[in-house]
Formats: structure tokens, C-alpha cells, sequence
């Protein structure tokens, strides 16, 4: 009854600052790239699915995947706009699997495009003035950043492991190497542990560089049936599992805009992504040993050092040691985003998640130039959005 | 520049209350499964209670910090405060899992420790002359009672 899914194409526009270029423009750049890359064209995409946000585009709706075939090939075919914050590509994904899996359609298109406003992003119109709003909240009675909340998850790390101040850099100077080859990454230059800690403190224990920043940019992915892998001639890369979860109860995150959190005992932390991750791999049929590259969301060098650990890749406490002896390195046990990252590209929200599926497509076809993994032959990607939605493809060829 | 005509209130109304001269943070108690939320909410969020009811209550006023960060640089504008300068967000454990972040005051930034005691207070963030003086809760370093 389910088909199998294949990756038959990926494109993405270069992350950075396109001031000229209009959100639809980076759009049609990134699925031309994807088209050309699975040998097809428009007339072939018998559904799109776009990974929308707040920020620009679509009469106020963001991206919108109406929009962008009424600007390029008006053929009747559905299209459906998801959201999920920081981890819309994710969910635009699952959405796009599983109307394949179902029969329902062969070829369909995944899309996501993000010009990120400048400085801190702004809250949605309409949100009340008042205690129901823990957005409002947050702001108002104590100024709470984002950074702020990720960097008490670092002080907590350093109060529970020890972990020092030069393994979070390390981490960040880990990124920079991997994007040094990856030619789609937007801070490239090579960095020193030495100048990420002596860039500006943002909240202890964290600098600059060792926060993402926002960028611009656009990742498409075509999946569709065998038949069609097959047509392309390409090396074969398979969806072997893919998962879209939300947040359990009593998981001790500090949840970006509460201001509380209700801790229970046994609850995983940052459950939303962990469900995922558990879920796509119960579907695939492999554990977290058998994932030869991870792209996931490093936000900051927390997320770098905690997340394996959090999805049993190993013991919580070990990833500073794994990091320390550069387990985690291109090539390494386990290869932490090799595309330099989040740290390395900024983050293009509702893009993100289309772009990690993107690299996952290359390494394991053999064409990440530059930055390439050695042999591997399973790829996952985890991803955590706004309003606990959490995201995880694993591929396999 | 102070408003005299107009008394101090709660940055944002419900937050708190200051019960014969103690401050309270205001929250929701479930009537099923006794779990306290902060701030006040709409129903219980706990997916195994089949009750969901709450009412209003008032959260422990002391407790320990299980970590913080300084803030270094100024907020966006909705954010408003005197005489900026860093300061320090913790997150404060009230026992039975709740654990709820705000500004810490009353201690230099260097000084500050995971599992020190911490009590609640009330201090102005700003004033206005057209909409008066603003207070907001922090946590204040408390002297341990009894058991660590
Ligand atoms: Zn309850």
C-alpha cells in the first residue's frame, strides 16, 4: 500500500544577504536548480508544497507555493502551504512523502524561501497585549532574547559536565572549517578559538560566533516514485524514514517565549525533535550507530554539543570529548554538519530544513565538493521550530 | 520625573499581587492533578489528567537558582527599562518541577551561583509620566532556611 520515496532532485540558492533579489526569485532559482538536478521540468510537478513563514511574500502569508506556480507554470496541480516555524521544511516534507507514499501523486516538489528581517524578528501582528501572550510576556517583564534562553541551557551544561568555554568554540570553529568548502555556506572564513571566544559576549557563556545569525536564502527537493529515480540514472537515494512530532509534557526545555517550564522526571529534553528523530528511525529501521552524517539545527554550540547526545548517538556529558577528539569532523564517528551548519549559513527559517535534506541528497550521492563524507550511505537531519515542532528525514541510498 | 499621580503597577496585570507585604506570582492550579502553571493559564496542559480545570493560586516565593545567563546586550523596544545596563536572567526552581525565569537582582553578576537561594521581590523596571511606574518581578538572593 505505501510506496517508497526518493529523492530525485535537489537544488539550493546561496545563503547571505540578497538584497536585490526578491523572495519569489530565490524561489525560482532553487527549484530550477532542483528541476535541472532530477532531469525535469515544470510540466512534470504534479504538486508543490511550501514551507511558509511571516516574514515576506504571499499577501502576508510568506512563501506561498500558490504564488509561485501563478508565477511560473499555472497547471492546475495542488498546493499546499504548511507551517512550523523553523522546521516548515521538515513538515513540508512529510507532507510532500506521504502524498507519494499514498499513491496519490508521483512527482511533487518541496520548496522553501526566506529573506529574514534585519536584527531581532519582530512579533506577529495581532498578538494581544496582555499575560496570555507569553511572547509578550517575555519581553516586556524581563526582556528575555533568544539567545538568553539557550545560553542558560549552556551555563546548566557547563554546571553538569564541566564543560569549558574553549569546547563551546571549538564547535564553532568545527563549522566554519566544514563550511569552508561548501561554496552554498555564507561565512566561510576559517576561525580560531582564540577569536570566537574574543568576539562580543551575547549572553554567558555565549559570543557572537557562536550564534547563528539570519540570513536569506532557498532550498527546493523534488521527491517521486521509483520509476522516476530510476528514469534520472542517478545513484538511488531513498527515504527510508521521515517523522514530524510536537513536545511532550514535563520536558525540561526552556521553551523559547515561555517563561516557565513544568520539569517531570523521565521526560526527554527537547522532546519535539527527539519523537521525531525516534520516530523516522523506528520507520527506517536503524539506530542513531548507523547514521553516517547528521544535519541538524545548531542554533548555537549548545545544540552542537547536546543534540547527538539527546538522541542516544551517546552517553549526555560525552559529546565535549567526542567534539575535544574530532569524532565529530568530516570523515569522523559520527560527521555533525558538514555543511557548515546553521552557524555557517545564518538562518533562512522556513529554508533550513529543505537545505539539510538537500546536503543529506549530495553526501550521499558523492557530490558534496569540498566537503564531503567519506562512504556514507545514511544521512539524517533533525530540526526544531518555534511552537515545539520538531522534524527528521532519514535518507539512505 | 516621577508620575505622582499614579500608583505603581505590574508591568503586565496578573503577574503578581503583593499579599500583606509579600510578593506572590500568580499562576493556575489544576483541580485533577494539582500541577501549577505559570503564568495563569487556560486549562491544565498535562495529557494524562482527564479534569483540565484550573483555578488561581499563588507560586512558592522562594527557591534555587538551576541556572542564568547576563544579558549583554539591550533588548528590543517593547522591552523597556531605566538605566539600562547588563543584567542577570535566571531560571528559578519552586519545587515540584516548576521552574520559571526572570531578572535576578540585589548581587553582582560575578557572584552568581547555580543553586543559591533565591526569594521573590518587586522593583521597578520604569517610569512614565503619562502611565507611571512600571514593577516587574526578580529573585533576590535569600538566606538558606533549614534543609539545602
Ligand atoms: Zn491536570
Amino acid at each position: 500500500m505505501t510506496r517508497s520515496v526518493y529523492v530525485l532532485g535537489a537544488g539550493a540558492h546561496p545563503w547571505g544577504k540578497w538584497p536585490d533579489k526578491p523572495q519569489l526569485q530565490l524561489a525560482h532559482e532553487a527549484m530550477n536548480l532542483a528541476l535541472e538536478d532530477a532531469s525535469l521540468a515544470w510540466p512534470e510537478i504534479q504538486g508543490l508544497v511550501a514551507a511558509s513563514s511571516r516574514f515576506e511574500g504571499g499577501m502576508g502569508w510568506g512563501l506561498h507555493a500558490n504564488e509561485v506556480v501563478q508565477s511560473v507554470a499555472e497547471q492546475g496541480i495542488p498546493c499546499i502551504n504548511v507551517g512550523g516555524a523553523c522546521a516548515a521544511g521538515a513538515v513540508a516534507f512529510q507532507t510532500a512523502y506521504a502524498l507519494i507514499a499514498s499513491g496519490q501523486h508521483d512527482v511533487v516538489a518541496v520548496l522553501g524561501a526566506e529573506r529574514m528581517p534585519k536584527g531581532f524578528i519582530p512579533r506577529p501582528p495581532g498578538s494581544p497585549d496582555d499575560i496570555s501572550d507569553s511572547d509578550y510576556l517575555r519581553w516586556v517583564a524581563m526582556g528575555a532574547t533568544n539567545p538568553a534562553y539557550w545560553a542558560i541551557e549552556a551555563n546548566r551544561r557547563k554546571f553538569d559536565f564541566g564543560t569549558s568555554d574553549e569546547t563551546l568554540a571549538r564547535a564553532a570553529v568545527m563549522m566554519r572549517k566544514n563550511a569552508s568548502g561548501n561554496r552554498l555556506a555564507r561565512f566561510r572564513a576559517a576561525t580560531s578559538i582564540e577569536e570566537v571566544l574574543a568576539s562580543p559576549m551575547v549572553a554567558d557563556p555565549l559570543h557572537l560566533l557562536e550564534i547563528c545569525p539570519v540570513s536569506d536564502g532557498a532550498a527546493a527537493v523534488i521527491l517521486g516514485t521509483q520509476e522516476y529515480t530510476r528514469k534520472t540514472g542517478r545513484k538511488q537515494v531513498e527515504v527510508a524514514g521521515c517523522a514530524i512530532a510536537t513536545g511532550d509534557f514535563g520536558d525540561p526545555a526552556r521553551r523559547i517565549p515561555t517563561v516557565s517550564t513544568n520539569v517531570l522526571p523521565n521526560v526527554s529534553h527537547t522532546s519535539e525533535v527527539v519523537n521525531a528523530v525516534n520516530r523516522a528511525c523506528e520507520m527506517a529501521g536503524i539506530g542513531p550507530e548507523d547514521v553516517d552524517v547528521l544535519e541538524m539545527a545548531d542554533n548555537t554550540v549548545w545544540h552542537l554539543l547536546s543534540w547527538p547526545e539527546l538522541f542516544g548517538f551517546y552517553e549526555p556529558g560525552q559529546g565535549d570529548w567526542m567534539l575535544d577528539n574530532g569524532k565529530l569532523e568530516i570523515g569522523g564517528q559520527l560527521s555533525v554538519n558538514p555543511s557548515g551548519g546553521f552557524l555557517s549559513f545564518g538562518e533562512a527559517t522556513t529554508a533550513q530544513a529543505v537545505l539539510q535534506i538537500c546536503e543529506l541528497t549530495w553526501q550521499l550521492r558523492g557530490e558534496a565538493e569540498g566537503h564531503q563524507v567519506p562512504n556514507a550511505t545514511i544521512g539524517m537531519s533533525a530540526v526544531l521550530g518555534l511552537g515545539a515542532n520538531g522534524g527528521s528525514v532519514i535518507l539512505k541510498t | 520625573m516621577m508620575a505622582q499621580q499614579h500608583a505603581s503597577t505590574p508591568i503586565v496585570e496578573g503577574l503578581f499581587e503583593i499579599v500583606a507585604g509579600t510578593p506572590k506570582l500568580i499562576g493556575s492550579q489544576c483541580h485533577g492533578c494539582n500541577t501549577i502553571y505559570f503564568p495563569q493559564a487556560l486549562s491544565c496542559r498535562n495529557p494524562k489528567c482527564r479534569d483540565k480545570s484550573v483555578e488561581q493560586t499563588f507560586l512558592p516565593h522562594c527557591g534555587t537558582l538551576y541556572s542564568y545567563t547576563v544579558q549583554r546586550y539591550q533588548p528590543p523596544p517593547l522591552f523597556r527599562m531605566d538605566h539600562w545596563s547588563p543584567y542577570a536572567l535566571g531560571l528559578v526552581d519552586l519545587g515540584d518541577g516548576l521552574q520559571v525565569m526572570g531578572m535576578l537582582t540585589g548581587i553582582k553578576l560575578d557572584e552568581i551561583a547555580i543553586g543559591m537561594a533565591l526569594k521573590l521581590v518587586v522593583e521597578p523596571l520604569y517610569s512614565d509620566a503619562e502611565i507611571g511606574e512600571k514593577l516587574t518581578y526578580k529573585f533576590a538572593p535569600a538566606e538558606r532556611a533549614g534543609a539545602a
